[in-house]
């Protein structure tokens, strides 16, 4: 027993070292999967506050750019409407039964607290499932995609940023139709990496680069970014970075879209695998 | 006791809401972010007890992690840090040993003795960080060049603050 007690005595620091860092290393193995830590959403309750008003001031400096996104924004929209009205007036008046066709829903949000420093970045948006918000929904920004939620309160969501290395999204050329994967690459949060382009296609800087539709969560054809630049490492794909439409660095008010289908369409996937 | 527990205290949420508030938001290309909350753990006492140190710098960490979204990462980096704290004293300790009741500061210990103790101690707190962010070996060395110019910003930034704070 004294010898027990002498040990303990001698190491106690050694002890209370690997404990702590027992706990440290649980905590960082199970809290940052977003969606199933407990932990994290009881206790970020405490520094939403924080972060909201952080938020507040923020945007509050940058009005005026954001008032010009939002007016840009708006004349995009009222020329699609123009151009609808004016279908509309052609030789019939047709009945258009949109609830049934609507595949997506749209609802607005504002980015609260963002990062684009980390090599997982995570952002988190001021709606939740009060809103109608649920995991696996996809957000974009006015210019192209942000991200996908992986977690929801009932007030708040956290989305997994497009600059987050565990982040994929097949990702096509609108050119040409050949379809890849897209990542982050964790360098630039201004460049994200497409592989997975054979290299028999063609390739050329500027071209379009947008998302397939292919996973369910984003609707098809939604802007990524344009080619910045391309070279061809000596297999069979192509390396190619993307330099992103969508500026994280600015990111405030954001569009999340549900997919009303996808259960649909991913219970009739499982089927045929 | 109190006076200083207070004092410490107030260091504490100044240190906080200063890497929160302004180190969070600087980004330097992808490479360089500089946590300066690690000088907590760097000006505490000479003569603090080990399990102290260890648990304060647990919850150190603990609540940058809680502003960053990053449960655990921080505060397993800290306590990593605040463990090799007085291993790092002892081997650099000056020839006349430590003066009984001081702070392991700039204007006692000299320039020379402070860079070499924040330079250790940032390097190591923050090789245990980026690699666990990353938590893989692919792109070993950039994570390694991360490392490096994050902590020569830190390094630099905690220095300055150690003028300001006792280079009167």
């Amino acid at each position: 027993m004294r010898n027990l007690l002498n040990f303990l005595a001698k190491y106690n620091n050694l002890i209370i070292f690997l404990i702590l860092e027992g706990i440290a290393i649980y905590l960082l193995s199970t809290g940052n999967n977003y969606h199933n830590s407990r932990v994290v959403k009881g206790i970020q309750g405490v520094t939403r506050g924080v972060e909201k008003r952080i938020s507040n001031t923020r945007s509050y400096f940058r009005l005026r750019e954001i008032n010009q996104e939002l007016a840009a924004e708006n004349t995009s929209l009222k020329s699609t409407v123009e151009k609808l009205k004016n279908k509309e007036d052609l030789l019939f008046f047709s009945v258009s039964d949109t609830i049934y066709h609507q595949q997506y829903t749209y609802t607005s949000a504002r980015v609260i607290d963002n990062s684009v420093n980390k090599q997982k970045n995570f952002f988190t948006i001021d709606k939740g499932e009060k809103n109608g918000l649920s995991v696996d929904m996809a957000v974009t920004s006015a210019e192209g995609i942000a991200g996908v939620i992986v977690g929801c309160s009932e007030n708040y969501s956290v989305a997994m940023s497009l600059l987050n290395l565990d982040f994929r999204i097949s990702a096509r050329i609108k050119s040409n139709g050949y379809f890849g994967s897209l990542n982050w690459d964790g360098r630039d949060f201004k460049y994200a990496m497409l592989s997975e382009i054979p290299q028999h296609v063609p390739v050329s800087v500027g071209d379009t680069i947008e998302t397939t539709g292919f996973s369910a969560i984003f609707p098809e054809g939604i802007m990524i970014g344009t080619v910045y630049n391309f070279e061809n490492p000596g297999g069979n794909f192509y390396k190619i970075e993307i330099l992103l439409k969508t500026d994280f660095k600015k990111l405030y008010f954001v569009n999340v879209l549900g997919n009303m289908q996808k259960e649909e369409q991913i219970e009739l996937e499982e089927l045929f695998q | 006791m109190i006076n200083s527990i207070l004092r410490y205290g107030l260091i504490f949420i100044l240190l906080m809401l200063l890497q929160v508030l302004l180190f969070n938001n600087i980004e330097f290309s992808g490479y360089i972010n500089p946590w300066i909350y690690i000088m907590f753990i760097l000006l505490l006492p000479c003569e603090i007890s080990s399990w102290l140190l260890l648990i304060i710098a647990f919850f150190t960490g603990l609540t940058i992690d809680l502003f960053c979204g990053s449960l655990g990462m921080h505060a397993s980096a800290t306590v990593l840090a605040g463990f090799v704290r007085p291993h790092v004293m002892r081997l650099i300790s000056p020839r006349d040993g430590y003066e009984p009741g001081s702070d392991p500061s700039m204007i006692i210990y000299g320039f020379k003795w402070y860079l070499i103790y924040t330079l250790t101690i940032v390097l190591i707190h923050h090789t245990a960080l980026f690699y666990l962010e990353v938590f893989r070996l692919t792109d070993f060395f950039r994570t390694l060049l991360r490392v490096i110019l994050s902590s020569l910003f830190s390094i630099t930034f905690i220095i300055l603050l150690e003028y300001a704070r006792k280079g009167k």
